[in-house]
């Protein structure tokens, strides 16, 4: 699915969800008048109601699970989720830990049995993410720049 | 209304002109990426042998190992890895390389998963899985060149091997095992 990039600005909501602030902070620095997201349109919003899209870190706790549940409920439509770092791809460190879901992938599951659908998931490796990596993340999402991985399966003769 | 306080958007100009630009505009300029930096690892096919050191050293299991009867696959899932590196520090055959390949977003985590498959070796005795790939047995050979004598066989057949051997020291003769 293709958002047309030039018709709004995106509008983020920074959602924490038990991550280590390592990513928090490379967040923080992509806002800043350094990497200023701003050119791209990209702007925090402090609710998830004015948000088009979730930046959420972290590998998802059983505590806040139901919070995160509440605040993406809360999002308009079409609503997007861009998840950072290592945890909140694939749990990171923390994947088979007892107090964590282990990542979005999981918290998708959860959201379909909710009735919450996410409309995109963009999913932006790194322990923790550069805050250019979040850039590109935000740019494939909007579908601005083709996505450079491709998942290969290579024999060795 | 102070002339001091009109002029004061001029005294920001000057200001903002001296200290000049610190933005960085990403997509059209390079990032700051210094030789010491750790983005995605690349694992050579050609010399990756299956031996599994990369999968024990990997603190987050994004480097996986499944064996199969006739298959190895190496698995690297991008979206776990946390790029300590170490899966290249410990690779005997130095395979892996650490690149700085750091644009790694993606819209699903199946193309963040890269595979990589070993034909596992048969036994030159009964033909059943050996559980190594003919690279690791080169690089036995390569460390023990004595091994080159039974690095074919799997444990059965050298318990065999052995039995034969030393029944026929002991004076066994050779029909009582071709029958």
């Amino acid at each position: 699915m293709r958002v047309n990039p030039l018709k709004k600005s995106i509008w983020v909501f920074h959602l924490n969800t038990g991550s280590c602030n390592a990513c928090d902070i490379e967040i923080l620095d992509a806002l800043t008048p350094y990497f200023d997201v701003e050119r791209f349109g990209i702007k925090l919003v402090a609710s998830p109601r004015h948000a088009d899209l979730v930046l959420l870190t972290g590998p998802i706790t059983r505590k806040t699970l139901p919070k995160v549940i509440n605040a993406l409920r809360a999002v308009p439509r079409p609503r997007y989720i861009l998840a950072i770092g290592a945890c909140a791809v694939g749990g990171g460190i923390w994947y088979d830990t007892y107090s964590v879901i282990g990542g979005v992938e999981e918290l998708k599951k959860m959201l379909e049995e909710n009735g919450i659908e996410i409309d995109k998931i963009v999913y932006v490796p790194g322990c923790p993410a550069r805050p250019e990596a979040i850039i590109y993340g935000v740019a494939v999402l909007l579908g601005l720049v083709e996505q450079k991985v491709h998942g290969e399966v290579k024999i060795a003769e | 209304m102070s002339l001091k306080k009109l002029l004061k958007p001029f005294k920001l100009i000057s200001i903002a002109h001296k200290s000049g630009v610190v933005t960085v505009l990403y997509p059209y300029q390079k990032p700051l990426i210094t030789t010491e930096f750790r983005g995605k690892i690349s694992i050579d096919a050609t010399k990756c042998m299956g031996c599994g050191a990369c999968v024990n050293a990997c603190p987050p299991n994004a480097l996986t190992l499944s064996r199969r009867d006739d298959t190895i696959v190496l698995n690297y899932f991008i979206g776990r890895c946390i790029f300590c590196g170490r899966c290249a520090e410990v690779c005997p055959v130095g395979a892996i390389t650490v690149t700085h390949e750091f644009e790694l977003a993606s819209a699903s985590t199946r193309d963040l998963n890269e595979s990589l498959v070993h034909r596992v070796e048969k036994c030159s005795g009964c033909g059943g899985g050996l559980g190594a790939t003919s690279r690791m047995l080169q690089y036995v050979i390569l460390r023990s060149p004595a091994s080159e004598n039974y690095v074919h066989l799997c444990p059965n057949c050298r318990k065999k091997k052995l039995i034969q051997s030393l029944a026929m020291k002991m004076g066994a003769r050779t029909e009582d095992y071709e029958g």
